[in-house]
């Protein structure tokens, strides 16, 4: 008998990313980030576990506003902390507002969505109606509402604003790829054989579109952290870390009196994390979606 | 046609139902205590009082006959003593209970009770006494209810011992709930009153709408026109490198944080170069830099979006035969892809009218542009509750009427909308 060489799904779009330049080079710094932010979390825990001030919360005004040399690679702060170690601390936070509000909203739109498909009818109809609604409510006003509801409780107004608001597009996607794949044969064999719905659902089907929710991830991801920056700089969100949106906010002002540290490395990486993020969820899309497969 | 657009209209409604049960949820339900989230700190009683009764937050949620007063706080001794100290007034720390023994009058309430209600004292107590104002005695452990009579309510004197007392203020209609009031409130078209203001809310969204539209309307219409322009640049060039190198510039530019496009504008136009005023709503030249800081803001999506929309139509037969027929390129770009692409355009114009309306929010914060995102963004941070929700409402509201507008214009547009 002949062998064919067959390759799965991943193994397939693996190889068109590798073969994808810009997805590369998007990949490494995406994985750059993300040990920058284990390291961040690692530091932070060490101080929070042994409950000592880390270096980069430390006030040293003798410090202050030092331009980047050989010991402040980029330099310090108005309170002489060192931007590079709080640039760190923000690489944590912002993918700890990544992962957190993409755990809250990636599994309210894929379970409603499957939901609302493989059972259609009425459920379908209430579903479709929920999210709608929430579809219709505008943008960052009511991410910016949610959160202000929850004030004062750290970060838990960030998660929800930005949790609870951006499901909607998800929801729609799985919604639509179950309505698909519901009518193909293996969907059909597992009822035959007597396989309980929700096994169905979320045993046969959920792994056949995994795709959607890999893609999704990676584009509300930076979403997600500029949306936290916006937050953080308008003074709704983290309060005593060094996120981001902090760190533009205290070094706006000293912009214009030459101190252009601070804020030139928060926006280059600030924009390198987005950027490196966006184009690899482009090319991931590419690379999953086999109607582009030429 | 008509039996289209009233197809659609009913269809429409339970989302505007939807809408403003969330906000509801929201305002209502989800914050156990909106007095104290919008007043802060400082505040009397009274004052929690006057906000709860201005908005009804003290009635039921969505039926009942109770509603609630700030005058004195639900009492559980057996979890510690909490409020109720004074002359006479014991603490029973092992059994966990507070005792009266006082001759004088008791006075537990922290403010005056408006007589024009009767009130409901329920709890559990024993002994023999007065407790607003009736009589009481038990010698075991009982539960009471009592409808004080509004004149000596404040009348407690005796020896009796507490384990638990509330009030609460009866109302006479179960219906004359939140939500009633909510709805009451929305068909007056009465947003309430904001408490950092001092004003009501409904001036303040009249006097913010133009400064916004004066900001949004530009943006909004430049943006469109670059970006069609671009895109259809990009459609012309497809896959060489005008259209590779706009499709990495809108990534790029969809990567810039809008604090950033904000800072930079302010910093490199407004500073260094001098070329505009930073900060105020005196001229038109006041709306420059925010304007172009708005247009590049937007270009990357816009860019994106418009792109996909060419290429979609780029393929299509009818581009082939006027190809065919001899058509020049430009001619076949304009003339025909353009005309329809329309109908996607249309789509996304309609559907930015909310945003025109609520204006963008860091935009005229940071540019100080008097409108209704620079009042969302204060009334967010001074927790103004009825200012937010009014602006949250009406952008949803605008929203699905937007959506209901788009489809009318398809419908126009494309007959074959209606038959499906």
């Amino acid at each position: 008998m002949k062998k064919f060489d067959t390759t799965s799904l991943w193994q397939d779009a693996w190889r068109r990313l590798k073969r994808d330049k810009i997805a590369v080079i998007s990949l490494c710094f995406v994985i750059f980030f993300t040990l920058l932010a284990i390291y961040g979390e690692i530091v932070y825990q060490y101080h929070d576990v042994l409950d000592i001030t880390p270096n980069y919360q430390k006030t040293n005004l003798e410090n202050a506003y030092i331009s980047p040399n050989i010991n402040y690679l980029m330099g310090t702060d108005g309170l002489g902390r060192d931007v590079m170690a709080r640039l760190i601390q923000g690489v944590r936070i912002a993918y700890k507002v990544g992962i957190i509000t993409s755990l809250i909203a990636i599994p309210i739109g894929v379970i409603l969505g499957c939901i609302a498909a493989y059972y259609g009818g009425k459920i379908d109809d209430i579903i479709v109606w929920f999210y709608s609604t929430v579809a219709s409510m505008p943008g960052l006003l009511f991410i910016l509402a949610i959160a202000m509801i929850f004030k004062g409780q750290g970060l838990l107004g960030i998660y929800l604003g930005i949790g609870l608001t951006t499901w909607v597009g998800l929801c729609r996607l799985v919604r639509g790829e179950v309505l698909k794949h519901k009518e193909l044969t293996y969907v059909h064999s597992a009822k035959v054989l007597g396989i309980s719905s929700s096994k169905i659902m979320f045993k046969h089907i959920l792994p056949n579109i995994f795709h959607i929710i890999i893609v999704t991830f990676t584009l509300r991801f930076p979403a997600a952290v500029g949306t936290e920056v916006i937050m953080s700089y308008l003074g709704i969100g983290v309060q005593n870390e060094p996120s981001w949106g902090l760190m533009i906010e205290s070094a706006r002002m000293r912009l214009w009196q030459g101190m252009w540290w601070e804020m030139t490395f928060v926006t280059i990486a600030l924009f390198l994390l987005v950027l490196s993020f966006n184009l690899l969820g482009d090319s991931l899309r590419d690379a999953l979606d086999p109607k582009l497969n030429d | 046609m008509i039996n289209y657009i009233f197809r659609r209209i009913i269809q429409m409604i339970p989302t505007v139902i939807g809408v403003i049960l969330l906000t509801f949820i929201l305002f209502n339900i989800v914050p156990n205590d909106l007095a104290a989230i919008s007043l802060g700190k400082n505040v009397t009683p009274e004052m929690l009082e006057r906000f709860d009764n201005n908005r009804g937050l003290n009635l039921p949620l969505f039926y009942g006959y109770k509603a609630s007063t700030r005058s004195m706080n639900d009492q559980n001794f057996e979890k510690g003593q909490y409020d109720w100290r004074g002359i006479g007034v014991s603490y029973n720390n092992e059994d966990k209970y507070i005792s009266i023994r006082s001759k004088n009058n008791f006075n537990p309430l922290l403010f005056k009770l408006d007589k024009s209600y009767e009130y409901e004292w329920t709890g559990i107590a024993r002994g023999s006494g007065i407790i607003a104002g009736n009589n009481f005695n038990s010698n075991q452990w009982k539960k009471f209810k009592i409808i004080s009579n509004n004149e000596n309510s404040e009348f407690f004197s005796g020896n009796i011992d507490f384990k638990k007392i509330k009030i609460r203020k009866k109302i006479d209609n179960p219906y004359n709930s939140q939500l009633f009031f909510y709805f009451r409130q929305l068909s007056k078209a009465d947003f309430g009153y904001s408490e950092s203001f001092k004003q009501p809310v409904i001036k303040l969204l009249s006097d913010g709408i133009w400064p916004s539209l004066s900001l949004t309307i530009p943006i909004f219409f430049i943006g469109l026109l670059i970006s069609i322009f671009l895109s259809l640049l990009c459609a012309l060039f497809r896959n060489k490198f005008i259209d590779r190198f706009f499709v990495i510039l809108s990534v790029a530019l969809m990567s810039i944080n809008y604090v950033v496009y904000i800072v930079a504008g302010q910093y490199l136009l407004g500073f260094k170069m001098n070329l505009f005023p930073v900060w105020g709503y005196e001229s038109v030249t006041y709306l420059f830099l925010p304007v172009l800081i708005g247009v590049i803001s937007g270009l990357g999506s816009n860019i994106r979006f418009y792109r996909t929309i060419m290429l979609d139509e780029m393929y299509k037969d009818y581009v082939r035969t006027a190809y065919s027929k001899g058509a020049s390129k430009t001619r076949v770009l304009f003339r025909h892809i353009l005309k329809n692409a329309s109908i996607p355009i249309i789509t996304n114009v309609v559907i930015a009218i909310p945003f025109l309306y609520t204006g963008s929010l860091l935009l005229e914060n940071f540019f100080g542009i008097p409108g209704l995102g620079y009042l969302g963004i204060n009334a967010i941070l001074s927790a103004d509750i009825d200012v937010v929700r009014a602006l949250v409402l009406i952008g949803s509201l605008l929203f699905v009427f937007s959506n209901l507008l788009t489809d009318i214009c398809y419908a126009l547009v494309d007959p074959r909308v209606k038959l499906k």
